[in-house]
């Protein structure tokens, strides 16, 4: 039988200051970050703005592409050399523009005139006004919101308040140090990033339910034991299950992310944030928030309510 | 226990045959799709024709007319042979990619495009007497609705009430409530937005993409989805040309006639050469273009030109000039006089060529430059040929459509010179274009006024009298069908609110296939990476579990074929991602089972209790995943809805492959062979 650990007994509680030391600086410098760049970086998708990414037969440099654009009074624009060095593929993108106005069509015109005996190939085009934009933007949030809020929903259902508010705190943590991570590297939150967030809300709680369950179960089972021991022992317990289910999710964003290509890139590597954020989360954060919550009812009222009511 | 371990597996075999028949199409249309390109490809280099004419051939159905035109003599034969092959598989392709899974634009390449009426512009133009206080409410009304994404009319209402004025005072009659008038006005905003989109439909169809999507988001907003098109430049350019309707005086005969001599003299220097044209010069005054009867011979288009090479002409190129006058006036020869009245028609065979001279800068520069030439907008038959109409009008229009107030079909009852029956359409003019209308009229009595729609002459009366009640008719021979789009097309043309584009996206075709090598690729490498894991850690209940991830890929695919969802990149990067959690069920499972074992169970109680305890924690994950799935879905927008459109299936489809079809391995096993170690 393979196996990672056998009959691990880490005592994960007492390493749950660390945890929250580790978990408060990632937080921390995260939070610097957003605030020093003033808030996320949207990318056009939400702020409104054109993008093309043209493929020119011959070779161009991205200085050619900017005096001709100067010459049509884009001379702001964003030119940036993609993919392999040999291959004349370029990604143009110009900030917000006027509701209605078709900026793309302007550039292509200019370029087409000025490199007239180097033709290039149209691989994408996106214009986008700023007011839809904003509408995406609000989408986002609310799609977010509303995501978290069925969660929360579910999982008192299922479990107990306590349980939910510590997975949702779980679930933010994870959410904001993947921004963190985002605006630290200076990369754009786009709309397929947004979807990589809400997958990362979904995995991370995947891993934190497991937990939660098995918590659940021993609390009938082992009834002699206190709350301490009990946490301890569940996430022990699942410890095998968790890390080989983050490996292989793991692996495949891995492949994502290497062989996935331009459009992907950013989602994928948002999930391998995440899923590592995620899977640490589950075991340092979101059990110890329920076990720090509990402890503080317990020292109130003399017992502590979840094991009394299991 | 084996009766029902029977019906289990002949329960899942009729899923795979079903689904099987659901991915059968989506198989056969790759290697189709394949086979086409590789047609395509080699009709290119036999035709000289480049891809995206071969295309639009296909779409349009004239592939065969066409390499008949372009394709050198020497393979035309091989080129329509390859042409009707390439046709008749394409229509097969057609047929097929209906029930194949669909691919997404950024899968295939196209067109992504969302309109927007001007609903402050269409406030302004309903206003019975605009003044600046409107205009400020509407600006308060605009800016709120932009920062806040609240509804317009209900943030309008807010800011009239805010004021304490009554919306009558502007919009609808005296002394209808606000909610009345808002009602109007919404309604107003609708039917605008519903006859452009009945527009955009015409026009499309026109264009013949195979699927469009054109549909209609909220009250004011038109989405149009045009997939797999080869030349994104022309879908734009006849999606987002305004239906444009001018109305200009044509130019009299006199100077039709010095500006065909004009060219002819350029023709000819380009033929002859510079010395050769002067002494030419003299001559040139005499003779007009004869009637349809005149004798004619075929030359050859690069002879025309001056071309080199031009001695030998080829069957393709031929066009058909007027013999008796084609060496003095080689343009005009083109072209035939008829009923000996003052208009000039080309035969349909001599357009392009027609149009390629007219192109020329040096026969441009002849054309004086408040006029221009414009050909009819249908083909008419005399006698056995077919004609183009050309006409030489004034450049600035005396009208335009935007002082349209309507048009619609109406049939002559045959008293006049209609013919009884016929359908025409007849417009109304705003009180503005009336005013204009009535001097224009008055001033041209007998000379004739065009009316031109996107370019092209609709017809071209001519004026018999003043016209003062704001009213026009076009006429000509039309269907009732073709009349009710051009009333159609002139009511969008006036337009009340203006569309504008607030978002368009276009992909390239071969980033699409870009997109799917990489992603089918990653997802290969994904696969097998999640598969030798598995068999590495768990040995023979590896192999199980992998197989139920096998048959989830399968499934996933077969339920997107079924319901025909579309497939995109981030769809696959929604599959791939369930590559990795699918297997969680079984991790969980598993090690459920092992833990069973160490406790002393027998194998048969061991995956009895593994199961049953690991099913609650299943479910409780996977449903906490679906929550977030469903909402990306219904709050999601393109990239966001495909990925949680797969991940959503992948989830559904994964517990029943990972609890059910494994179970149903596990059970088959045990109850057949005594086992004495289970592989896990």
């Amino acid at each position: 039988m393979m196996q990672f650990f056998k009959e691990t007994h880490v005592d994960f509680l007492k390493l749950r200051r660390a945890g929250y030391f580790f978990s408060g600086t990632l937080l921390l410098i995260s939070l610097v970050s957003l605030l020093l760049h003033g808030g996320p970086k949207y990318g056009i998708d939400f702020t409104g703005g054109t993008s093309l990414e043209l493929r020119f037969e011959k070779p161009i440099s991205a200085g050619e592409i900017r005096s001709s654009l100067s010459q049509a009074g884009y001379g702001t624009a964003e030119i940036k050399h993609i993919g392999a060095a040999d291959e004349n593929q370029f990604i143009i993108r110009l900030e917000k523009s006027a509701e209605g106005t078709q900026i793309g069509q302007v550039v292509e015109q200019q370029l087409r005139s000025s490199f007239p005996d180097n033709p290039y190939e149209v691989l994408m085009v996106q214009e986008i006004g700023p007011k839809i934009g904003g509408e995406l933007r609000r989408a986002a949030v609310m799609a977010i919101l509303i995501a978290l809020f069925g969660i929360l929903v579910y999982i008192s259902w299922r479990f107990e308040f306590k349980f939910a508010v510590g997975a949702v705190l779980a679930l933010f943590h994870d959410v904001i140090i993947t921004l963190g991570f985002f605006s630290v590297l200076n990369l754009e939150i786009t709309l397929v990033v947004i979807a990589a967030f809400l997958t990362i809300v979904g995995y991370s709680l995947n891993d934190t339910i497991v937990v939660f369950d098995r918590i659940r179960e021993n609390l009938k089972v082992l009834r002699r034991e206190n709350l301490y021991n009990i946490i301890n022992i569940s996430i022990n317990q699942t410890l095998n299950r968790t890390i080989n289910t983050s490996l292989t999710t793991l692996l495949v964003v891995f492949a994502l992310y290497l062989f996935g290509g331009e459009v992907i890139h950013d989602f994928a590597f948002a999930l391998l944030v995440g899923i590592l954020i995620g899977t640490y989360s589950s075991i340092f954060i979101a059990s110890p928030l329920v076990y720090e919550w509990e402890a503080k009812t317990e020292a109130t009222k003399g017992k502590s309510a979840i094991l009394r009511k299991a | 226990m084996q009766k029902g371990l029977y019906t289990k597996i002949i329960f899942v075999i009729v899923l795979l045959i079903l689904a099987g028949i659901s991915l059968y199409p989506t198989f056969q249309f790759t290697g189709l799709q394949e086979k086409e390109t590789a047609l395509i490809k080699q009709l290119a280099e036999v035709s000289g024709l480049t891809k995206a004419q071969i295309e639009e051939g296909l779409v349009a159905g004239d592939l065969e007319a066409r390499l008949r035109k372009q394709a050198p003599a020497a393979s035309i034969d091989q080129a329509v042979e390859l042409g009707r092959r390439l046709t008749d598989l394409s229509k097969k392709v057609n047929s097929i990619e209906r029930r194949a899974i669909k691919r997404g634009l950024d899968l295939q390449g196209g067109v992504y495009m969302v309109y927007e009426a001007d609903l402050p512009q269409l406030l302004r133009n309903l206003a019975k007497n605009p003044d600046d206080r409107l205009n400020e409410i509407i600006e308060e009304t605009k800016k709120t609705v932009e920062e806040r994404g609240l509804d317009f009319f209900s943030v309008l209402e807010d800011n009239f009430k805010k004021r304490g004025i009554e919306l009558n005072r502007y919009f609808g009659r005296k002394g209808e409530t606000n909610d009345k008038v808002i009602a109007e006005l919404k309604k107003e905003a609708e039917d605008a937005v519903d006859r452009t989109l009945e527009v955009l439909r015409n026009r499309i169809d026109q264009f013949g993409v195979s699927e469009p999507m054109i549909t209609k988001q909220g009250n004011n907003r038109i989405i149009i989805e045009l997939a797999g098109i080869q030349s994104i430049q022309r879908a734009r350019n006849i999606i987002s040309s305004t239906a444009l309707l001018e109305f200009k005086l044509v130019q009299p005969a006199e100077m039709v006639w010095s500006v065909l001599d004009d060219i002819d003299r350029v023709m000819r220097i380009k033929q002859k050469g510079a010395a050769a044209a002067q002494e030419d010069t003299a001559k040139t005054k005499s003779a007009t273009p004869e009637g349809p009867k005149a004798k004619e011979t075929e030359v050859s288009l690069s002879y025309l030109f001056g071309e080199k090479g031009a001695e030998t002409p080829s069957e393709d190129e031929k066009v058909v000039v007027d013999e008796n006058t084609f060496s003095d006036r080689p343009f005009s020869s083109l072209l035939r006089q008829l009923q000996g009245r003052n208009f000039i028609a080309v035969p349909m065979k001599n357009v392009y060529a027609v149009q390629r001279i007219l192109q020329l800068p040096e026969v441009k520069e002849v054309i004086p430059p408040d006029a221009e030439f414009l050909f009819g907008n249908a083909p008419m038959t005399l006698g056995e040929e077919q004609y183009q109409r050309l006409y030489l009008v004034k450049k600035e229009p005396e009208l335009l459509g935007e002082m349209l107030s309507d048009a619609s079909v109406q049939v002559s009852t045959g008293s006049t010179s209609l013919n009884a029956g016929a359908p025409y359409v007849s417009m109304e003019l705003n009180s503005e274009g009336a005013k204009i209308f009535s001097k224009v009229t008055g001033m041209n009595v007998g000379r004739e006024l065009a009316i031109v729609l996107d370019g092209k002459v609709a017809s071209a009366p001519v004026i018999q009298t003043k016209i003062t009640t704001g009213s026009a008719m076009i006429e000509g021979s039309f269907t009732m069908e073709e009349a009710k789009d051009l009333a159609l097309i002139l009511r969008a043309g006036a337009l009340p609110a203006p569309l504008y584009p607030i978002t368009e996206n276009t992909v390239g075709p071969s980033l699409g296939q870009d997109s799917i090598q990489k992603g089918q690729f990653s997802a290969i490498v994904g696969f097998i990476l999640v598969v030798l894991y598995m068999i590495f850690y768990y040995r023979l209940s590896g192999v199980v579990a992998d197989f139920a991830l096998l048959l989830n890929m399968v499934f996933i695919l077969a339920v997107m074929a079924a319901f025909h969802a579309t497939l995109t990149m981030p769809g696959i990067a929604g599959i791939i991602l369930t590559l990795g959690m699918a297997v969680d069920a079984n991790v969980l499972i598993f090690e459920r089972i092992r833990e069973e074992l160490r406790t002393g169970k027998t194998i048969r109680a061991a995956i009895d209790a593994g199961y049953g305890r690991a099913l609650v924690t299943i479910l409780d994950a996977n449903i906490t995943t679906l929550i977030s799935a469903v909402v990306l879905y219904s709050f999601g927008t393109g990239p966001v809805k495909g990925f949680a459109l797969t991940l959503s299936i992948g989830i559904i489809v994964s517990m029943f492959t990972a609890i059910f079809v494994t179970r149903l391995i596990f059970d088959f096993v045990t109850s057949r062979y005594a086992i004495k170690k289970l592989s896990i």
